[in-house]
Formats: C-alpha cells, sequence, structure tokens
C-alpha cells in the first residue's frame, strides 16, 4: 500500500469552525500550526472557552497529567498551607458537586461568573434585583460554620471566606 | 464409554486456575464444563462497565466473591470527558447485594459511587473484606463511617485518587474498639483533618496492618507513635513536614523509621522538609517501590536517597531529578522494573529543570530488567529513541510525553516516526505505548506492521490522514483500547474497520473529523457496538451531517445502549427504522 497523497484535512480546529467540511483538501500547516501553538491558539475543544484569573486554575488537559498532580504541583509554590481553599458546590438535581478554589477569585462577581459558567446558569444573588427573570435562573446560598444556609453576598468577601463551609445552586422558584 | 467424569475432581481442579482468560477456555470445552466453571467462578473482571449488564454478570456467574469494575474512559484522568458522563456503581451493587450476599471484594475504578452504595455494601455484605476505590467520586466521609461501622471483617480500605467530600473529620472513629483486622488503609486523597488519636489507635490494635497510606494533613510529629505501634509496616504514605524544626522530633523518627525493618515501599513525602530525609537513609536498603511524585526533593537530595535504595524495582518522581539524577540512578538501581518521571512546571513554557532525552537513555543502558516508561520531557530525537529501543527490547510499556506538541527531533527537526519506530519493531511484547511530538502517518505504518502484542494505544496531535489510523486499526492484532484526540482522523478509516471495533474493548475519538453521519451509519452497522456521541454544545442534528461530533466513545457490549446517559450523550440508533418521528 503505496502512501496516499495527501487528500484529507489536516486542519486540527474543525471543531471551532464548523464550516470546514471534512471533504475538502487543506494545505498541510505543521509548522504553521507550531508558530500558531507558541501565540497560544487553543486548540483543544473542551477547554469550553474559559479563561482563568491564574495559571493554577487552568483547565488546561494538556500535557496529560492527572488532576491530583496539577493541584499537588500547585499547592507546592506556596509554601503555607493556606494556598487553595476548595469548597464543594452542588447543583440542585445533580448528586455529585464541583469542586472551587475561593482562594483562586478575588472577590464576590469573580465567583458569580465562574459558576454561570460552570454549571451553564444565570445566579441570581444579593446584589442582583430580585426581580425573577426566568425560570432558568438559579439561586446561590452558602452553609457557614454555624450550618445555618444564608444568601451569598450578604457579608464582605474576607468574611465570607472566613465562614462558609460549602455552596448550593438552587432554582429560583423553590427558593 | 459411558464413565463420567466426576463434578467435585473437575471443580477441584478448576479451583487451581485463577487466570480469566484460562477460565474462559475451561468454559468452551463443553456445555458440562462451561457448566460446572461458571458455579465455581469466584471472581470477575468487568473492564467496561456497560459492556455487560449486572443482571447478565449474575446470571451466568452465581457465585462470585470478588468483582472489579471500571467505569470512565481512561481520557476521563484528563478532564476529558465531561462531568456526570457516567459510570455509577449504585446498579451494580444493588445487583449484587440482592444476588451476593457472600461477596468479599469490591474493586471499582473510575466510577462514581455514592454514599447509598456504600451503605448498601456495609449493610448487605456480611462478610465484606476488600473495598478499593481508585480515582472515583461521588460519595462522602459519611459514607466512608457506614463502612466503618459494619464491616467487621474489613482487611482493606484503598481510596486511592478518588475525591472525597470531606464533611466529617470522625469516620476513623466509627471502627469499633473491637475491630483488629484492617491490613491495609489508603486516605492520602482525604484533605482534610481526621481525628488522629482515632487512626493512632486504630493502628495500635490491628496487628496485621501492612499498608498505611495517610493524607498530608497528618502532622509530622505523629508519625513516630505510628510507626513504633506498627513496626511491622511494609508500605508507608507520609508526609515529612513540620512548621518547625526539632532535634528531639528528629531522632524519634529515626528510630522510628529503623525499626520498620520491613517496609519495603514508601511514597507521600508533600512538602517534605529536605533535611528529615536522612531519616529514611536506614530503610533504603529494603526498599522496593519509592514514590516521590509528590515530592518537590531537589536533585542532590534526590541522587542522595536513590543512590541507597540498590534494591528499587519501582520509582515514581518529578523531573527534578534532572539526567544527572537519571545517572545515578542508572548506576546504582541494577534492579530497577518501571520508572515514571513527572513534569514540576507542566504549564511552563521555559524548561525549569535539566532534564532531557539523556536521562532516559542512560537508565535505558544501565538497567537491565527496566521494562515499564512513562516519561515528560521537553525534547526528544530519533536517535535517542532508537539507542533506548535497542537497549531495552524487554520494554512492555513505554509511555513518551513530549510536553510541546508537535515537537519534532530537536536535532534534525523531522518527525519522530522513525524513534517509535524503533521501539515497536526492537520491542516484541510491547503491550502499551502512548506517542507524542511531531508525527506523521509513518510511524502508524511502523506501529501497523510490528505492534503485533500492543494492546493499548494513546495518540495525540499525530498522523496525517485517515491513513494513520487505517493502519493502526488493520494492523494491531492484539488491539483492546485504543484512544485518540486531536488527530486528522476521519470516516474512512473508522467505517472500512468497523469489524475491528467489535475485537476491542473501546475506541476514544475527541477533537478528530469523524462526522455524525458516519457515527450514524456505524451504528447501525454494528448492533453490537455502543457509538455514543458526546456533544456539550447542542444536539448534533441541529449541525450538518458531515460536521465532525466533538467526542465519540465507541465499546462493545451485549447489553444495548445505557440508559443512564446524561443530556449531552446520544447513542446512535442500532435500527432507526423503528425510531418513531
Amino acid at each position: 500500500m503505496g502512501r496516499a497523497t495527501n487528500s484529507s484535512s489536516s486542519s486540527i480546529d474543525s471543531s471551532s469552525h464548523p464550516t470546514v467540511s471534512s471533504a475538502s483538501s487543506f494545505p498541510r500547516l505543521k509548522r504553521d500550526l507550531s508558530t500558531d501553538l507558541s501565540l497560544g491558539l487553543s486548540i483543544s475543544t473542551s477547554d469550553h472557552h474559559y479563561c482563568p484569573s491564574t495559571p493554577r486554575e487552568q483547565q488546561s488537559d494538556w500535557p496529560p497529567i492527572k488532576t491530583l498532580l496539577r493541584k499537588a504541583l500547585a499547592g507546592e509554590g506556596n509554601k503555607c498551607n493556606d494556598a487553595t481553599f476548595f469548597v464543594k458546590v452542588y447543583m440542585e438535581g445533580i448528586p455529585i458537586g464541583r469542586k472551587l478554589d475561593l482562594f483562586a477569585l478575588d472577590g464576590y462577581h469573580a465567583l458569580i461568573r465562574t459558576l454561570d459558567h460552570m454549571f451553564s446558569t444565570t445566579i441570581l444573588w444579593a446584589e442582583v434585583d430580585g426581580v425573577l427573570h426566568s425560570e432558568k435562573c438559579h439561586v446561590l446560598t452558602y452553609e457557614d460554620k454555624e450550618g445555618d444556609w444564608m444568601m451569598v453576598g450578604d457579608v464582605p468577601w474576607e468574611l465570607f471566606l472566613t465562614t462558609v463551609k460549602r455552596l448550593k445552586i438552587t432554582r429560583v422558584d423553590k427558593y | 464409554m459411558g464413565y463420567s467424569f466426576p463434578e467435585e475432581v473437575l471443580e477441584h481442579v478448576l479451583s487451581f486456575i485463577d487466570s480469566d482468560s484460562d477460565r474462559n477456555s475451561v468454559s468452551l470445552v463443553c456445555k458440562s464444563w462451561h457448566d460446572i466453571e461458571r458455579w465455581c467462578r469466584r471472581r470477575l473482571f468487568v473492564g467496561n462497565c456497560y459492556a455487560v449488564s449486572p443482571a447478565i454478570a449474575i446470571r451466568r456467574f452465581p457465585e462470585l466473591r470478588s468483582v472489579s469494575l471500571k467505569g470512565k474512559p481512561h481520557f476521563a484522568d484528563f478532564n476529558l470527558v465531561p462531568h456526570e458522563w457516567g459510570g455509577y456503581a449504585y446498579p451494580w451493587i444493588a445487583a449484587f447485594a440482592e444476588a451476593y450476599p457472600w461477596l468479599e471484594e469490591l474493586r471499582l475504578k473510575r466510577m462514581v459511587v455514592s454514599d447509598e452504595a456504600l451503605e448498601l455494601i456495609a449493610k448487605k455484605f456480611k462478610n465484606f473484606r476488600v473495598l478499593v476505590m481508585y480515582s472515583c467520586e461521588g460519595f462522602s466521609t459519611d459514607g466512608l463511617a457506614t463502612i466503618a461501622a459494619n464491616c467487621r471483617n474489613l482487611k482493606e480500605l484503598d481510596l486511592s485518587e478518588s475525591e472525597v467530600d470531606d464533611v466529617s473529620e470522625n469516620w476513623l472513629c466509627q471502627f469499633p474498639d473491637s475491630y483488629t483486622s484492617l491490613e491495609s488503609l489508603n486516605i492520602t486523597s482525604l484533605s482534610s483533618e481526621i481525628r488522629f488519636s482515632g487512626l493512632e489507635r486504630l493502628v495500635g490494635r490491628c496487628p496485621n496492618l501492612k499498608t498505611l497510606k495517610l493524607s498530608h494533613s497528618v502532622p509530622l510529629d505523629l508519625l513516630p507513635n505510628l510507626l513504633q505501634k506498627a513496626p511491622q509496616l511494609v508500605e508507608l504514605g507520609s508526609g515529612l513536614h513540620t512548621k518547625e524544626v526539632h532535634p528531639d522530633l528528629y531522632s524519634k523518627l529515626a528510630g522510628a523509621f529503623s525499626g520498620c525493618k520491613g517496609l519495603k515501599r514508601l511514597c507521600g513525602l508533600w512538602d517534605v522538609v529536605p533535611s528529615y530525609l536522612p531519616t529514611l537513609y536506614p530503610i533504603c536498603f529494603g526498599l522496593t517501590s519509592l514514590n516521590l511524585s509528590d515530592a518537590p526533593i531537589q536533585c542532590p537530595e534526590l541522587i542522595k536517597l536513590v543512590s541507597q535504595c540498590q534494591n528499587l524495582q519501582r520509582l515514581w518522581v518529578l523531573d527534578y531529578i534532572e539526567d544527572t539524577g537519571l545517572n545515578a540512578l542508572a548506576e546504582s538501581c541494577k534492579d530497577l522494573r518501571e520508572l515514571r518521571v513527572f513534569p514540576s512546571d507542566p504549564f511552563g513554557q521555559e524548561p525549569n529543570v535539566s532534564l532531557t532525552e539523556q536521562g532516559l537513555v542512560s537508565v535505558s543502558a544501565g538497567c537491565p530488567k527496566l521494562h515499564s516508561v512513562l516519561y515528560f520531557c521537553r525534547r526528544m530525537s530519533n536517535v535517542a529513541l532508537s539507542t533506548i529501543a535497542r537497549n531495552r527490547p524487554n520494554l512492555t510499556r513505554f509511555r513518551l510525553c513530549i510536553i510541546e506538541r508537535f515537537c519534532p527531533d530537536y536535532i534534525t527537526l523531522e518527525p519522530l516516526d522513525v524513534g517509535f519506530g524503533a521501539i515497536v519493531e526492537h520491542c516484541k511484547d510491547l503491550k502499551r505505548l502512548s506517542l507524542s511530538g511531531l508525527l506523521t502517518d509513518r510511524v502508524f505504518e511502523y506501529i501497523g506492521s510490528h505492534g503485533k502484542k500492543l494492546e493499548m494505544l494513546s495518540l495525540a496531535f499525530a498522523g496525517d490522514s485517515d491513513l494513520g489510523l487505517h493502519h493502526v486499526l488493520s494492523g494491531c492484532k492484539s488491539l483492546r483500547k485504543l484512544e485518540i484526540r486531536d488527530c486528522p482522523f476521519g470516516d474512512k478509516a473508522l467505517l472500512e474497520n468497523a469489524a475491528k471495533l467489535e475485537t476491542m474493548r473501546s475506541l476514544w475519538m475527541s477533537a478528530c473529523q469523524v462526522s455524525y453521519r458516519a457515527c450514524k451509519l456505524l451504528g447501525q452497522k454494528m448492533p453490537r457496538l455502543n457509538v455514543e456521541v458526546i456533544a456539550e454544545q447542542g444536539h448534533p442534528d441541529l449541525s450538518p451531517d458531515e460536521y465532525p461530533v466533538e467526542k465519540l466513545y465507541i465499546y462493545r457490549t451485549v447489553s444495548g445502549p445505557r440508559s443512564d446517559m446524561p443530556s449531552f450523550v446520544w447513542t446512535m440508533d442500532k435500527n432507526p427504522a423503528l425510531r418513531s418521528s
């Protein structure tokens, strides 16, 4: 079997450019792609266009190292034990919680943005007008050290960090 | 002529046959052997929990004592499988609770295990002994508390790399005072504090405790007490970190380690304080396995440590070891069988340590028994790979990850096809291979012609065309698992080699060029495969059929499409004519 001439596309980011048809042919772009990579062109479709605020929070899936090792290396840069503060976030209807590092966020706005993205919804919290936009919105509450569930955003961020144990996202009509 | 071989004799003979494949062969001899074998099989391994249903397994093997189950595909380790994809243990455990009241062992890998499932285990299996949950999630310390409180005969509890919801620090105290059968405990992934007094008492009253792997929250000053209570330990995982340096603590620790004369395996050492490393020197000679992949120890201390471990068979280490450290390893550790070198700064643009392909070449030259390699580095050459291949034809596992994608041979700037070709050509028993760097279809030609024993192949950012995939699927006779990401492989190779997929456990393809149309066609053509399309950005019906799917997971199954898929996974219809419009 001889080596076939290159008739199929070697376009890597076909998934983010749906107009590329797999039947058309493109010139080989290997070296150019390397340049693109060094310019930071996102290749993986699983990035979800998420731009972390710090390198530690990178949702990168390359190189292929396990999450736990990644977390261990991330924490290593800061010798103090309080380098990260992971809390579980539960969305109503989903039994498995997600973990979120609150120390990587600089305030409530970052928290809401992150959660909006993580759970693909719009989150209402203390600063937002209490008008119910639609059934698709959710409310964010947290469990504090006393075991009570409070609305997120009621206290200053630094105080919140000392008292929050976990977060919960519930549907607006239930709340 | 008219005499029959007594069943009891056959059963007795079969009791010496452990290997699954041998037992499978036995069951194919004739109907009566099939029947006898199934009644006396005690261990079951299910490599893909969706390949068979609990009901089918129970119907065939009515008397199991030990089951292993695997759930999510391997690429889940690297965040490529979306959250809530599946792999739920509960249905299996619930079915087993009814069918196997005498079940003793459960080993779960990459599965979602709820507290309810753990409660079932605790309450329904009277003689439960071994629970291993490797890289699992979905449960909390409440579930563990139930296990501790109820499993009187528990020997092994292993939570390696599992994500545990830490809601209570007390769960270890749920082991009653009368409980003394613990032999192996691995709680490294628990992040919160545990009740240390509970741990000390537990360790003190379990004389058969051989494996103790703690989390990094256990402070250093506790370790000497623990070691003194368990000098019979064979495997230890612990940190060696402390806020202050105490001379007392140092000598206590040194004494305690010296007392552990049978210690063979060591891991952990998070945040290790280098000045405490010499406390380990007395045990180095006896060590066969050392896992320093969590330990930020620098090269000079690493060399001092490793040079004393002349009996080392397995080393996992960060790239702080550098080429000089690997040279020292090659000199001192002639019994080395497995080496894994992990990156200390995987996301950095520039190298932060002096670790190159030379380190691996040294070890391949100096360690004649080396057969398993996982190596992260930043440059490679064809000549180095060829040298490694010639030095070590006994390699069975070779996983190379060059951190920069599409990285060519740094000397010639050519693709690394020839180098990897040498690996598959010389290492005739190679079972597992992971490729990286700049690779064309040629490397797959080599793999297809030489990789006859290859069982698992991992590809990323490699190849030019469908021909690459075709070489692999048509040439690798023993292939069971193929996982591919970001390669320009499309419909043609997949459809032409559809029958091959039924001989494999699974195929994963993400960010490739397989069209939705091809997936539908494959689903129709191959009713014994589940062709699952993962599309988080919306139903694939909403885009034209020729658009590529985001992710594709194909596996053989005898139980049809699964019923627990999340909203972003679709199984391709096996018979679209039956679908109502």
